[in-house]
């Protein structure tokens, strides 16, 4: 499992395959701020989570790819 | 997947790729076959449709580039020259290829990806567009309308892929929509972007929005993902090659990116300083003075607010003016941009602007063409230089409707003049361009491309389904088997009205039988000749497939051959037309190696260069003819004598004593090949001789005609229907029944004891002044007479004189019967392999008949 669960909320480490998108929708669902600091690949699954929720980020992703192309899309303001 | 499926598809796709190679080869005779290019496009694109359904991922690419093709030569965009036939044609090879693979292990071969690889970029690199991008200088053509996204994206992104293109990059937008299911499959379609090698830009959106939050399905995919990639399409598919039926791919020119975004400018402090920074751009720009606009460039950017339209206008026009050669299109619209205020969509050259260099000198190259002396292949430059100059247009963004009525005009008249003086006037107007700028963007083709499944011409497609059943032929033989002995069983009515009449004395009874016999035997009748109707199929089968090997043998061997195949529809039984294939497909080569001669050695013996090469078939009572005329060399019996000699077929006085006719026909001995050195083509061992087995095996047989520097006439003559055969019934072994071929009896003699001649071990007798050996049909058989050696030896022996490959045996049997049409049953089984046996035949009495091949006894 590459979500966890931190003292101050939710975080996903290493890869999260599609197979996390639901628990994370439920970790996700009161509103409990995410970070993203050490996760090195989102399935398209669960980035579609984040992308319709749109939870505050505590950090955002330091990987590469996710930094460049997956952060501007959830850290920019809320439509 | 299920199999059915899967063999109606191989089916289908094997005749959809016979039409594609059939309207191909017509295509290249005839250029400009608008019917022809929509068959072949049509087949293409059916085959598409069906090979999507399975998983064959390099299948469905390499039909898709030969679609891509096709549709380009539909649209005049694209000349099918030889060379382009070739590899279209390749491609078919390959598919054909891997249908048999399917057919028989169900999937295609392992190199599948890497052959289809090669095949399809040698494809695309035909493609007008893919030769576009090559040159970056020359804006493609490519339709925008389906990417107008790419303008959207952030305006970075669009610079750092403008700067890739301007180092030669060539640049592809990608938009992919995953199914809705696809985390079931097992895709990951971010993960296939994080994979690609020159991704400039990535937008992932959600087009429809997102629903409630207790609504929300994480597991169904709402995303849509568009990229700009600075690599080729071919390099991108093979990615995306399991979802390429959700991905859209094009190349995208640079000027389609370059769209200045931002907010009007304010009629504030900066009006003042545009004013002047324009009136001092124009005249910067007319004069190329690229140095002296980026200078003028910069300044302006310092003093205008990041956020305008503006600001965003000079960046671009930094960005465009850093590279080595600007495009004075671009750096004109974007002038224009911070003229108006609004955008200007930009555009590599209109048709006031400077032509580009490259399309000067194509225009140039088809203008010298075209004023070229040749009155013969005129046409044809007229048709060709048409659609060339019609596609640089079209590629220039220019409207081409002026240019097409001059090509009408110059091919009715069959005088390049109209054209001449419209290529004349373009390279004029270029010449004379004045250096202001378009104020308006150039018109484009921005219309859609044609839609793929609406062939020109319209209507077409709605063709009335075929009434054509399509049906294995083991049912087709069942049935002809369940009336093989419908008819058997009918033959039983007439004993059993005898035995009315003889054994229960009621003559009545018998007649009515008799009467009823006669109206089940003309339905018998009558249902034979139906199945056998079945069972007829054209010669055409055959036939198709030669119109291409003269083709490619024709090119390869440097020979001009005009094929002409008459009488394609004379019809005859399936194996029959089957049998054909093979030889004549040998006597084919033969006449394109042998016979015919290069185009020098035909000029020289007063001939046309291109040689004629005729296979013509028909029907000549209960035999279907075919005959391969050619006229080439023919064949020269000193040689073919000096050459049996040589090899040993026949004695030296032997060869002699030979008629010119009978040495020709000395091509059908075992053993005997003239080709003085072993070709490519034919001289591979095999030769007549295997050409003439095979006929005689079907019941047909083959004969030569040549006449020395005039041609060569091969005939082939065969049975219609192997259904039914003829045969002599004799007894033998004491009553018991064998039948014998009726076509390899040549007549029934009586000869009296006396007149056997004993030779040694053998006997012999004496017909019409020729010894005959004689052989006994018991004891070839192994079966005893019960009725004794001894009492035969007082009669005159029953002899049945049967010739077999051209020489007389007699054959003493008991008891000659009465001939008779059989349906023969091959063994089969266990039994396949005893040999001397033809097969079986069902009598009318219930008793199987043993029908003997004699080749094999003998």
């Amino acid at each position: 499992m590459a979500l966890v669960n931190e003292a101050d909320g939710p975080a996903i480490e290493g890869a999260c395959g599609v197979e996390e998108a639901l628990p994370l929708l439920e970790a996700l669902a009161g509103g409990a701020a995410l970070s993203l600091g050490r996760c090195t690949h989102l399935h398209t699954a669960p980035l579609q989570v984040l992308l319709a929720l749109r939870p505050p980020l505590r950090d955002p992703p330091a990987e590469p790819f996710l930094a460049r192309w997956v952060a501007p899309l959830l850290s920019g303001p809320k439509e | 997947m299920s199999a059915p499926l899967l063999l109606r598809f191989v089916a289908e796709a094997r005749d959809l790729l016979q039409a594609a190679a059939g309207g191909l080869l017509d295509l290249e005779r005839h250029p400009g076959n608008d019917t022809a290019i929509n068959e072949v496009f049509r087949a293409v694109h059916t085959l598409k449709g069906s090979v999507g359904l399975f998983d064959f991922a390099a299948f469905t690419r390499l039909v898709h580039v030969a679609e891509d093709v096709l549709s380009a030569v539909r649209d005049g965009q694209l000349a099918l020259t030889p060379a382009l036939v070739d590899l279209l044609l390749d491609a078919l090879d390959r598919m054909g290829a891997w249908l048999d693979d399917i057919e028989s292990v169900g999937s295609l071969p392992a190199d599948a990806d890497h052959v289809a690889h090669a095949t399809t970029t040698a494809l695309r690199a035909a493609l007008p567009a893919a030769a576009e991008t090559e040159t970056a200088a020359a804006p493609a053509a490519a339709a925008t309308t389906d990417l107008g996204w790419v303008a959207a994206l952030a305006e970075p992104d669009r610079h750092a892929a403008v700067a890739r293109a301007l180092a030669g990059a060539p640049l592809t937008a990608l938009e992919y929509r995953p199914a809705e299911d696809c985390f079931f499959s097992g895709e990951d379609p971010v993960n296939l972007f994080r994979q690609l090698p020159e991704l400039i830009a990535l937008a992932i959106e959600a087009p429809e929005g997102w629903p409630p939050a207790d609504q929300f399905d994480p597991y169904a995919c709402r995303l849509r993902l568009r990229a700009l990639v600075a690599a080729p399409p071919e390099q991108i598919e093979p990615l995306f090659r399991y979802v390429l039926d959700q991905v859209a791919l094009a190349p995208v020119a640079p000027e389609n990116l370059i769209v200045p975004t931002g907010a009007a400018a304010e009629d504030g402090a900066a009006g003042p300083v545009r004013e002047d920074f324009l009136a001092a751009a124009r005249p910067l720009l007319a004069a190329a003075d690229w140095d002296g606009l980026r200078r003028i460039v910069t300044a302006l950017r310092e003093l205008t607010g990041a956020d305008l339209l503006i600001a965003s206008a000079l960046r671009w026009l930094d960005l465009v003016l850093a590279a080595p050669a600007p495009v004075p299109g671009w750096v004109a619209a974007l002038i224009e941009t911070i003229a108006t205020g609004a955008a200007v969509a930009p555009a590599g050259a209109g048709p006031a602007g400077a032509l580009p260099p490259l399309a000067r000198a194509m225009l140039e190259g088809q203008r010298f063409g075209l004023g070229l002396p040749g009155a013969e292949t005129r046409p044809g430059r007229i048709a060709a230089i048409g659609r060339g100059v019609g596609a640089i247009l079209r590629a220039l963004g220019q409207d081409a409707t002026a240019w097409r009525d001059d090509v009408a005009a110059a091919s009715a008249g069959d005088d390049p003049t109209p054209m001449l003086v419209a290529l004349d006037r373009l390279l004029a107007a270029d010449d004379a361009v004045p250096a202001a700028a378009p104020a308006e963007p150039p018109p484009r083709a921005t219309g859609p491309p044609p839609a793929e499944s609406a062939p020109a011409g319209g209507g077409g497609e709605s063709r009335a389904a075929p009434r054509v059943l399509k049906v294995d032929q083991v049912k087709v033989d069942t049935l002809m088997t369940l009336i093989g002995e419908l008819v058997v069983s009918k033959n039983s009515l007439p004993f059993l009205a005898r035995r009315a009449e003889t054994v229960h004395g009621s003559r009545e009874m018998g007649r009515e039988i008799k009467d009823l016999y006669a109206v089940i035997d003309r339905l018998a009748q009558e249902m034979q000749a139906a199945i056998m109707a079945v069972r007829m199929l054209p010669v055409s089968e055959v036939f198709e497939r030669f119109p291409r090997l003269v083709r490619d043998v024709a090119r390869k061997l440097g020979k001009q051959v005009e094929l002409v195949i008459e009488g394609e529809e004379t019809a005859a039984d399936k194996n029959i037309v089957e049998t054909l294939g093979d030889p004549l497909l040998h006597i084919l080569r033969n006449a394109l190696d042998h016979g015919i001669e290069p185009p020098d050695e035909r000029a020289a013996a007063g001939k046309k260069p291109t040689a004629r090469l005729l296979v013509r078939a028909f029907q000549e009572s209960d035999q279907v003819v075919i005959e391969v005329v050619d006229d080439g060399r023919g064949i020269d019996p000193a040689r073919i004598r000096a050459a049996a000699v040589a090899k040993g077929v026949i004695p030296p006085e032997r060869a002699a004593r030979l008629s010119d006719q009978e040495a020709v026909n000395l091509v059908f001995l075992p053993g005997f090949s003239t080709a003085g050195t072993i070709s490519d083509l034919s001289g591979r061992g095999v030769g007549m001789d295997v050409v003439a087995t095979t006929l005689e095996k079907a019941g047909g047989a083959v004969s030569l005609d040549s006449v020395p520097g005039r041609g060569t006439t091969v005939r082939l003559s065969l049975p219609l229907s192997m259904a039914v055969t003829r045969v002599m019934m004799v007894e033998a072994g004491g009553g018991r029944l064998f039948g014998i071929p009726m076509d390899q009896i040549a007549e029934t003699v009586r000869i009296p004891p006396a007149a056997i001649r004993r030779i040694k071990q053998a006997e012999a007798f004496v017909l019409r002044e020729a010894i005959v050996p004689l052989l006994r049909l018991d004891a070839l058989l192994g079966v005893t007479g019960a009725t004794g050696a001894e009492e035969t030896a007082e009669a005159e022996a029953a002899v049945l004189v049967v010739r077999l490959g051209g020489a007389l045996t007699g054959l003493v049997v008991d008891h000659f019967r009465e001939g008779m049409d059989i349906i023969l049953k091959p063994f089969d089984g266990i039994l396949a392999g005893i040999p001397g046996y033809a097969g079986t035949a069902l009598l009318g009495d219930g008793r199987v008949l043993l029908v003997l091949n004699l080749k094999e006894l003998l």
